[in-house]
C-alpha cells in the first residue's frame, strides 16, 4: 500500500497517496484540478498552465499541479479569486483562435475545452481581430484526421508518438499563434497504436475517420468490455446506441484503464474489431444454407448428435471459460471427442513488446486450465472416422486449407454454433446463431494469466440465445453461466477458492504455478 | 512570423557536400547527444544551398538518427532558417513587443506596398524577400530591420525609403 499524506485543499483536510502529483493525488479523492497537457501515461509537460494552483505559505506560492508532488501539510488553494482568474485567463488564451462551433465538432460532449469553459470560464469573447486560420480535415494516416484550428497544443499526441510508440510522426511546428501540429511531408502516422491519439487529445483536434460524425457522444452507452483481438485482453469501453426504430449498434471501442493489462491504450486493429460485432452476423439458423426456424435447426442437430457414431466438439480459443466448460460437459455426456485446434488464430511473429500478441484469440490460456488439447495431431486423431463435427465458434477455415476443410465437410456432417457468418458457418450443414461476445457474459484468461470478466453490453432487438443456452438445448447439462461458474470452481484446481461471481474489475492474476493445472 | 510549415519539396535527394560532411562529423563529436546536431546541421544546409528543403530536413533527421518532425519543429521555429530560396535582398522586420509598439506595422505595410509581396514571399524578379521575425535582440533601438544579416535600427518609413534606393 502506498504511503498516505495529509494535506489541505481549500482549507479542508484530505488524505491522499504520497508520491503522486497533485492532479492525481487530489483527483483520487474526487477534487478536480483542471488540466490539458498532463496525462498519467505521458507524464507532466507543464505546457498548458491550466493546472496552476496556489500553495499557501509556499515558495513559490503558485505552482503547476502536474509538476508538484503531494506533500504532508501542504495547503493547496483552488478556489481563491486569484486561481479562478488564472483559470479564466488560460481559457481565454486557449479560445482566442479556437473556432466557436461546438455544435458541429465531433468532440462535443467529451471535450475538455468545452467542459472547462462551462466550469471555469463562462466569459464572452473579447476578440475583435481576425483569428489565425489553420488547416482542417488533414489526413494524418492510420485513420487519424486532424483539425489544426481545434488544437490546444498540449502536445499529448506528439509525446505519445515520441515516448510510447517511439515513431515520432507528429510534431508542433512554427511558433507563437502560428504553432500547429503536423506530420512531416511524406511521413504520415505509421504505427499500430496511432488511434490512441484520438482518445488522448483533450479536444476535437484529433478525430477517427472511422467514427467521426457517426454519433453524438452523449447518445452513446459506454459499457465495459474486453477486446478479443488478441490474447492480451485489453480492457475497453463498448460505445453503443440504439437509435429510434433501429437496433443496438456498436459505434466504437475505446481503451479502458487497467494498469495490470493494457494501461491506457489499445491497438488499432483491436479497436476495429467492433465491426465484427455489427457486420456479417449469423442471425438465423441455417440448414444446408437455407434459413430455418431455430427450434427446427436445434432439433436437427439433436437428432444428428443422437445418431452419430463419433462426434468431435471443436472448441474455440475465443470461447469464454464458462462456454468451454459447458461444451466439455456436453461432450462428455455424448461421448464426443474434444479439440481446441485453432492454429490459424496464431500469427507467429506478429506480436510486439507492447500490447499486441501473436495469438489472435482471447482465451487460449483457459485451454490449459481445462485440459483442452489444441494440437493438430489430437485434432487429426479426433476427426479420424468421425461422422459429426460441431464447431463452437471455432472458424476452422482459419486453421485448415480450403481443400482440407472441404474434405472434412464431405466426410462428416459439419455443424456450427457461432455469431458470425464466417467461412465455417457457410460450409456447415447446420448453423445455429448464438450471442456474440458483447451480447454475452463470461470469463477470459489472458496471455499473462490474468482472469477477467465481461458482462452483457449490447442487447439486440431480437437477442440471440447465448452459447451455453443453445448447448443445453442440445442436451448439455449446464444450463447457464452461473451453473458453469459453480461447476468450474468445484472442478478446476487452479480456480479453487476463487469466487467467479466476485472477480474484481481489474481482474485476478492466477499464479503461474496454478495455470498448468488440469481439470480435476 | 507567418506560417512556415508548408515545406518545399525539390523532388531531388539532398546530401552534404564534402566540406559540410566533414564539418558535420567534427560537430558530432562535440555534443553530448546527437539531437544537439539539429541546429548546426540546419545551418550547414543553409550555407550550402541558401535555403532548406523538405529533402534536406529528412536527410538531417536520418543522418542524426532522430525523427524528421524534430528537425521540422526546429527549422520552422527559428525564422533565421530560410525555408525557401530567398531574394537577393532578404528583408526581416522584427514583430516582437518593442518593435511592435514602436511601429513595425507601418514598416511592414510600406514594404508590402513597395515590393508588392507579403511577409514570407519573394518578389517575382527574385530581388527581394520579406519576412516578419521574432525579437532580434536589439529592442533598445526598436523598431529593427535586418537586411541580409545587417542591422538597421530606429527604423522609419522615410529611412527605409532611402535605404531601399541604395539596394538596386
Ligand atoms: S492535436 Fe490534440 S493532443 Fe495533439 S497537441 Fe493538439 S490538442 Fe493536444
Ligand atoms: S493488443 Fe490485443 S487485446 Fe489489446 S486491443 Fe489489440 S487486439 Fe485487442
Ligand atoms: S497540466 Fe500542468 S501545465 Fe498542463
Ligand atoms: S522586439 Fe524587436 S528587436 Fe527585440
Amino acid at each position: 500500500m502506498a504511503d498516505k499524506v495529509k494535506l489541505f485543499v481549500n482549507g479542508q483536510e484530505v488524505e491522499v497517496e504520497s508520491g503522486k502529483n497533485l492532479i492525481d493525488a487530489i483527483g483520487a479523492v474526487g477534487i478536480e484540478i483542471p488540466h490539458l497537457c498532463y496525462h498519467p501515461a505521458l507524464g507532466a509537460d507543464g505546457n498548458c498552465r491550466m493546472c496552476l494552483v496556489g500553495i499557501e505559505d509556499g515558495r513559490p506560492p503558485l505552482v503547476p499541479a502536474c509538476k508538484t508532488r503531494a506533500a504532508e501539510g501542504m495547503k493547496v488553494q483552488l478556489d481563491t479569486d486569484k486561481i479562478k482568474k488564472i483559470q479564466r485567463d488560460i481559457m481565454e488564451l486557449e479560445l482566442i483562435n479556437h473556432p466557436i462551433d461546438c455544435p458541429i465538432c465531433d468532440q462535443a460532449g467529451e471535450c475538455k475545452l468545452q467542459d472547462y469553459y462551462m466550469k471555469y470560464d463562462g466569459q464572452k469573447s473579447r476578440m475583435t481581430v481576425k483569428p489565425v486560420l489553420k488547416a482542417k480535415k488533414m489526413d494524418f494516416g492510420c485513420g487519424v484526421v486532424h483539425d489544426q484550428e481545434r488544437c490546444v497544443l498540449c502536445a499529448r499526441c506528439v509525446r505519445f508518438t515520441r515516448l510510447i510508440t517511439k515513431t515520432g510522426e507528429l510534431g508542433i511546428v512554427n511558433r507563437t499563434d502560428y504553432a500547429r501540429v503536423n506530420i512531416f511531408p511524406g511521413r504520415p502516422l505509421a504505427n499500430r497504436y496511432a488511434l490512441n491519439v484520438v482518445d488522448l487529445c483533450p479536444v476535437g483536434a484529433m478525430t477517427s475517420a472511422d467514427f467521426r460524425f457517426k454519433q453524438r457522444s452523449w447518445f452513446l452507452t459506454k459499457s465495459k468490455g474486453i477486446c478479443r483481438g488478441c490474447s492480451k485482453g485489453c480492457n475497453i469501453f463498448i460505445d453503443h446506441n440504439r437509435e429510434k426504430y433501429k437496433d443496438d449498434v456498436i459505434y466504437r471501442f475505446r481503451p479502458r484503464l487497467n494498469e495490470k493489462v493494457n494501461g491506457y491504450f489499445m491497438c488499432d486493429a483491436g479497436r476495429m474489431t467492433y465491426k465484427q460485432e455489427n457486420d456479417n452476423r449469423l442471425t438465423v439458423a441455417l440448414l444446408d444454407g437455407k434459413e430455418t426456424g431455430l427450434n427446427e435447426a436445434v432439433e436437427a442437430l439433436r437428432r444428428a448428435v443422437s445418431q452419430a457414431k463419433k462426434i468431435v466438439c471443436v472448441i474455440s480459443p475465443n470461447n469464454s471459460l464458462e462456454q468451454m466448460f459447458a461444451i466439455q460437459k456436453f461432450a462428455a455426456n455424448c461421448n464426443a471427442a474434444v479439440s481446441g485446434y485453432s492454429d490459424g488464430y496464431v500469427i507467429a511473429g506478429d506480436g510486439d513488446d507492447f500490447l499486441i500478441q501473436d495469438d489472435k484469440s482471447a482465451n487460449r490460456a483457459s485451454f490449459a486450465l481445462l485440459g483442452i488439447d489444441a494440437s493438430k495431431a489430437g485434432f487429426d486423431a479426433a476427426v479420424n472416422g468421425a461422422d459429426l463435427l460441431i464447431c463452437f465458434q471455432n472458424d476452422l477455415s482459419l486453421s485448415l486449407t480450403a481443400d482440407a476443410l472441404n474434405a472434412l465437410a464431405g466426410n462428416c456432417k459439419l455443424a456450427y454454433l457461432g455469431s458470425n457468418m464466417d467461412a465455417c458457418a457457410e460450409k456447415a450443414a447446420i448453423a445455429l446463431p448464438v450471442a456474440s461476445a458483447t451480447e454475452d457474459a463470461g470469463t477470459l484468461v489472458n496471455v499473462d494469466s490474468i482472469l477477467q470478466q465481461y458482462a452483457v453490453a449490447v442487447v439486440k432487438n431480437t437477442p440471440a440465445f447465448d452459447m451455453i443456452h443453445v448447448v443445453s438445448q442440445l442436451g448439455g447439462e449446464i444450463k447457464n453461466c452461473f451453473e458453469a461458474r459453480a461447476g468450474l470452481t468445484a472442478a478446476v484446481a487452479a480456480l479453487k477458492g476463487i469466487d467467479l461471481e466476485q472477480v474484481p474489475g481489474e481482474g485476478l492474476a492466477l499464479t503461474v504455478s496454478e495455470v498448468p493445472n488440469v481439470a480435476a | 512570423m507567418s506560417d512556415r510549415s508548408q515545406l518545399i519539396e525539390t523532388g531531388k535527394p539532398f546530401a552534404f557536400d564534402a566540406q559540410r560532411d566533414a564539418e558535420f562529423e567534427r560537430l558530432a563529436k562535440r555534443y553530448p547527444t546527437r539531437e544537439s546536431l539539429i541546429l548546426p546541421s540546419l545551418w550547414l544546409v543553409q550555407e550550402q544551398e541558401g535555403w532548406i528543403s523538405a529533402e534536406a530536413m529528412a536527410y538531417i533527421a536520418d543522418r542524426i538518427g532522430t525523427f524528421a518532425t524534430m528537425v521540422y519543429e526546429a527549422a520552422t521555429f527559428y525564422t533565421m532558417y530560410n525555408l525557401q530560396p530567398k531574394g537577393k535582398y532578404h528583408i526581416c522586420v522584427c514583430r516582437t513587443l518593442s518593435c511592435y509598439l514602436l511601429g513595425k506595422q507601418e514598416i511592414v505595410d510600406y514594404l508590402q506596398r513597395e515590393l508588392g509581396i507579403k511577409p514570407g514571399a519573394v518578389s517575382a524578379d527574385g530581388q527581394y524577400s520579406l519576412e516578419e521575425v521574432e525579437c532580434l535582440g536589439h529592442c533598445g533601438s526598436a523598431p529593427v530591420v535586418q537586411i541580409n544579416g545587417e542591422f538597421y535600427e530606429y527604423m522609419t518609413v522615410d529611412k527605409l525609403k532611402e535605404l531601399l534606393a541604395t539596394l538596386k
